[in-house]
């Protein structure tokens, strides 16, 4: 039998990962179980089997036939994933895609989450694979050689899968991420051999220009491989465990700032003022690191007390008086003075909560420098005026925008949903109320009214003297209204933390913010992970709606320009299926992300 | 004392922000007020009850009703087929389960404005309409200019119908009783479902022919009617401002009782003195509008006088014809009708969204539904095996009904989602709020009223879902001794 023989049962402890074994039938006894078990369940396998190949060949003929015109497609690609950037800026594209594989090798690597496939799982896929592309020859409208063709491509998958399914011992694995290194030379490889075109408008004809593609990103996805294996490499198996753990803990820090140098720097480019720089901006941030440390460092000491909090509350109030005198005309003043001087008052508020020992005050005040200089930084990128010229005033477009669109959104309405959360369940009756309202007006309107209304309100809310760029508005909109879908998933995260923890926190002395902040959020937030990674799936399918109000996304692309371009009239559907199957693509593997980061932190069983 | 600090920081930000805000709005000239509502406008509407509307209040009312009827059908479907796709993918057999599967896992996956305007396309390139168009030609029929089936409409008489049909519901919610106490008492197998349903099969049919007799209902009306117009208005508003302040002073009277025992009563924090003033400011707030605003009651007054003349004519003498009556599609015209006497048709734009809405949610609904029975604990159907219940019945009294108190509160967030979905028509311009409300701020400018009418609208439909799950749920909840 396949049971567990005894040698295995005697030796010590099970893996307690190992998920428990199923009994394989033979093929002829599976199918009889579980498709021809009772009469009706014949009758319906009948059925459904019939609806399936139906289906399918409907799709392959939709697909497949000659009324499509997938040229229209072909030809756009580079308008559906970035609009207009402009051809000879492209290399900072690849910068940024060698940026994110590099890190994504990085973490993988300081992670350890590589693992081992088996051997039957990859022999079982091929399988299918083989399978589906040989009958999808049979069904679809091919030409017969076409047909041909994808008969011997199908067993050509087929016969191979079968014969290490049955020859390859069943425990026998193979490292994931050699394979995975493998999947992604292969494509690169065939760059160098195959010469990839696109097609290419002249004077209303369709030209195809052979070898345009192969020869522009060979070299680019072969230095990405390169250095992405290469790093996973140096991170996996040279470096020393503790360097490792290090790493981890910047990786983190590095994923939730390189959006914004990744957008802001090497996107955008901006040309600096260095003169400008040097006058305004370094002063200022002289200034704000040095008195705003010793501030902080002050505010830290364990023994400060009352006369600490006034000087916080004098510090908010001056920072919120910065934006009130611009609005009653005493205007001129900087907008990164006032912007600093809010992050202040909020890290003077907060330092009673992170007070202690010398190190621990030394910490807070490096993450204040920090916090500062990121603030400099990214407020004279932004305000910098771009060198890549493109038609419109915001350089990206297609499915570009959607990304960024969904990334600065997420990342601007976690914060925000975590304060809301807090306040609906906090013991201030006000505040519950405030919170409670907002959110539950929030959740009650359709996504399209909050983002016309933010649209046109947002720009109201600002001083006069400040623009704010159209989609800079609806991010704005946008996190507003993810915010309160957040708020009500960290809420649900946060019911759950039993009345122990509060009560053993406050034993320990810790004031009310301590507890929110070192016990509360920590657990809270990784219970709502699942939640919140559904909200994340959900923000980032929702962007799709931006193309109603008039931003270059990839649905407008798709649906707006193609088929308004003279040569591809009308050619709607084949675009919307490439939307279709990219968004698809993206939030499946998400969601299945999602369910094996549930099992790996297995929320709910501790 | 932190808690007054940080209010008064909130707040100041607030009220900065406001004025702010107000002072931007006059120096941009924006144009608020509501004067449009009354204001004419030369508005065509796609669809709806009323295509050509006269004013801009007008114009929003069909959109209203545009959404409220592509929100109720799409519930009532999506239910349907949610239930159906969720109970599949628990099937045993493997075909049906995956295919159940890799369908929630499409539709779950592909934004739900991607596959309305998916669906409107494919729809604009189907077959043109005519004579032999369609599935079934003349009966089904289905074209670029929409989808039209048979339909059956109520005459005048069908509201005696329904009137009789009333009594035919007492009397069969009568006969259940009486049969499951049977069952009950003796044991025996004695259909009270079954039973209900032919009793009222039985009073459909004699009321097609008798329910004429319904029509003493009519004096009845008139009679109602005459006793509203001679209420006066300021005795209404009394009676408002008195019912407001009565449910305020039994809310807080409750709370204290709820708040003592025996012993005395508990100490009151802050918490619990917000919450009565608040019951107390609210019923403030409703007097002052009820006597600040006389036309309230008036129209109060009015509409429910008009609603019984209304009932009093649809039951008088006259109206004794048929009750119902059917019409195929109509094909004599280069596009369907929706409205009058022809066939039940969907226009394209309704069917791209109403087909999108209804895929896009029952694929939730299906994922809620399989979550619910897998929620209910093995040893349920286990038991249910060994008493010899066959694998239907127990589905059927012992599974699905404690599913349903696990599936009911996150099938209400669908409905509400699937109710603001419906507000994507605007891609594909069928006429339902937010489409008709982005003409009517294009043509006026008034784009805030015009978003403050969405929002209370929008609210206002997700209260009454959530508040008629809510009633289901406590109506379905264990009682515990």
């Amino acid at each position: 039998m396949v049971f567990t023989t005894d040698s295995t049962f005697a030796e010590s402890v099970p893996a307690p990962a190992a998920p428990p074994k199923t009994i394989k039938l033979p093929p002829r006894e599976w199918i009889k179980q579980n498709l021809f078990s009772t009469p009706f369940n014949s009758v319906l396998t009948v059925l459904f089997g019939a609806l399936i190949f139906a289906a399918w060949r409907g799709l392959l003929s939709f697909t497949f036939s000659h009324e499509r015109s997938w040229d229209a497609v072909a030809t756009n690609l580079r308008l559906m994933f970035t609009a207009a950037y402009p051809q000879e800026q492209f290399i900072r594209i690849w910068v940024c895609i060698g940026f994110i594989l590099g890190l994504a090798a990085i973490t993988v690597g300081a992670y350890a989450v590589a693992s081992r496939v088996r051997v039957h799982f990859l022999a079982e896929r091929t399988m299918v694979f083989g399978g589906v592309i040989g009958v999808s020859g049979l069904l679809a409208p091919f030409s017969t050689s076409a047909t041909v063709w994808y008969i011997v491509i199908g067993f050509g998958l087929l016969l191979p899968g079968i014969a290490a399914r049955t020859q390859i011992d069943e425990e026998a694995t193979l490292p994931l991420m050699g394979l995975l290194g493998i999947a992604f030379a292969l494509p690169v490889l065939s760059l160098w051999v195959i010469p990839y075109g696109h097609h290419a408008l002249l004077d209303g004809e369709l030209i195809a220009e052979p070898g345009t593609v192969a020869r522009s990103s060979s070299g680019p996805w072969t230095v990405v491989l390169i250095i992405s294996y290469a790093l996973y490499l140096l991170v996996a198996k040279v470096m020393n465990p503790s360097a490792q753990a290090r790493l981890k803990r910047a990786v983190v820090g590095i994923w939730l700032v390189s959006p914004l140098f990744l957008v802001f720097i090497i996107l955008r480019d901006p040309a600096f003022d260095y003169d400008h720089i040097a006058s305004v901006q370094v002063p200022l941030f002289l200034a704000y690191a040095i008195l705003g440390g010793a501030l902080l460092y002050w505010l830290t000491k364990p023994g400060v007390g009352e006369i600490g909090r006034i000087v916080a509350a004098t510090v908010l109030l001056a920072a919120i008086g910065t934006f009130l005198f611009s609005a009653f005309g005493f205007g001129g003043m900087r907008q990164i003075v006032r912007i600093l001087a809010l992050a202040l008052a909020a890290f003077a508020l907060l330092a009673p909560t992170f007070s202690g020992e010398q190190a621990a005050r030394r910490r807070y005040v490096r993450v204040w420098v920090i916090t500062v200089l990121g603030l400099v930084w990214f407020v004279t990128a932004a305000n910098s005026p771009s060198t890549v010229a493109t038609l419109s005033d915001w350089f990206p477009g297609g499915f570009s925008v959607t990304l960024m669109v969904a990334t600065f959104t997420l990342i601007l309405s976690f914060p925000l949903g975590v304060v809301l959360a807090l306040a609906r369940t906090s013991k201030m009756p006000i505040f519950r109320v405030m919170s409670t309202f907002y959110i539950e007006i929030v959740r009650g309107v359709p996504f399209i009214t909050v983002l016309v209304f933010f649209a046109i309100m947002v720009p109201l809310f600002l001083p006069s003297n400040m623009e704010i760029s159209q989609i800079a508005a609806v991010v704005v909109a946008y996190s507003l209204f993810s915010a309160a879908y957040m708020a009500e998933n960290v809420r649900g995260g946060l019911q759950s933390i039993q009345a122990g923890q509060h009560e053993a926190a406050e034993a320990l002395g810790m004031t009310g913010t301590q507890k929110t902040v070192f016990i509360v959020l920590p657990q809270a937030l990784r219970a709502s992970i699942p939640p919140l990674v559904g909200q994340t799936i959900g923000t980032f399918k929702e962007t799709s709606l931006l193309a109603i109000i008039g931003v270059f996304d990839f649905l407008f692309v798709a649906r707006t320009l193609i088929p308004t371009q003279t040569f591809f009239l009308g050619s709607l559907k084949e675009g919307l299926l490439v939307v279709c199957l990219t968004y698809w693509f993206f939030t499946y593997n998400m969601s299945k992300a999602s369910q094996r980061l549930e099992q790996r932190l297995g929320v709910g069983e501790r | 004392m932190s808690q007054i600090g940080l209010l008064v920081v909130v707040v100041g930000t607030m009220i900065f922000l406001a004025l702010q805000a107000g002072d931007n709005l006059q120096a941009r000239a924006i144009p608020t007020g509501f004067d449009f509502v009354g204001d004419s406008v030369g508005i065509q509407l796609s669809e709806g009850i009323d295509t050509k509307p006269a004013t801009g209040g007008r114009a929003l009312w069909v959109g209203m009703v545009n959404t409220l009827r592509i929100s109720v059908a799409g519930i009532v479907v999506a239910t349907m087929l949610g239930v159906v796709i969720g109970l599949a993918r628990l099937s045993s057999n493997w075909i049906v389960s995956k295919i159940a599967s890799v369908y929630i896992e499409t539709m779950r996956n592909i934004p739900l404005l991607v596959q309305i305007i998916f669906i409107f396309a494919v729809i604009q390139t189907l077959n043109g309409l005519d004579e032999d168009t369609g599935p079934i030609s003349g009966w089904f029929v289905v074209s670029n200019k929409g989808i039209s089936i048979p339909r059956l409409f109520g005459l005048n008489g069908s509201f005696q119908w329904f009137a009789f049909m009333i009594i035919g519901l007492v009397v069969a919610w009568w006969v259940h009783r009486r049969r499951v106490q049977e069952q009950d008492a003796t044991g025996a197998v004695t259909y009270p479902v079954l039973s209900a349903v032919g009793v009222l099969a039985v009073f459909g049919i004699i009321g097609f022919f008798v329910h004429p007799v319904m029509g003493f209902l009519g004096p009845v009306f008139g009679a109602m009617a005459n006793l509203l117009g001679s209420i006066s208005e300021s005795l209404l508003q009394l009676l408002l401002a008195l019912a407001a302040l009565l449910l305020a002073a039994r809310r807080i009277r409750n709370f204290l009782k709820s708040m003592s025992s025996g012993g005395g009563r508990a100490k009151l924090v802050d918490d619990d003195y917000f919450r009565m003033v608040f019951a107390g400011v609210g019923a403030l707030a409703a007097v002052l509008v009820v006597f600040a605003w006389p036309g309230l009651s008036s129209w109060l007054l009015n509409s429910g006088q008009d609603l019984f003349e209304l009932l009093e004519s649809r039951f008088g003498s006259g109206n004794g014809g048929r009750p119902f009556d059917a019409k195929k599609p109509d094909l004599n015209i280069t596009r369907f009708v929706n409205y009058g006497p022809a066939g039940l048709t969907l226009s394209p734009s309704f069917a791209a969204v109403f087909i999108g809405v209804v895929l896009y949610t029952a694929a939730f609904i299906g994922e809620n539904v399989r979550g619910g029975i897998l929620a209910v604990p093995k040893g349920q159907s286990e038991a249910a095996g060994a008493i010899g219940l066959s694998r239907g019945q127990s589905l059927r009294h012992i599974i699905l009904p404690q599913a349903f108190r696990i599936i009911m509160p996150p099938m209400g967030n669908q409905y509400l989602n699937l109710a603001k979905n419906t507000s994507l028509a605007i891609a594909v311009g069928y006429s339902d709020l937010v489409q008709v409300g982005t003409t009517v701020y294009n043509q006026t400018g008034k784009t805030l009223p015009v978003v403050a009418i969405w929002m209370l609208f929008y609210l206002s439909v997700s209260l009454t879902i959530s508040v008629i799950v809510n009633y289901i749920n406590v109506r379905l909840k264990i009682v515990e001794r």
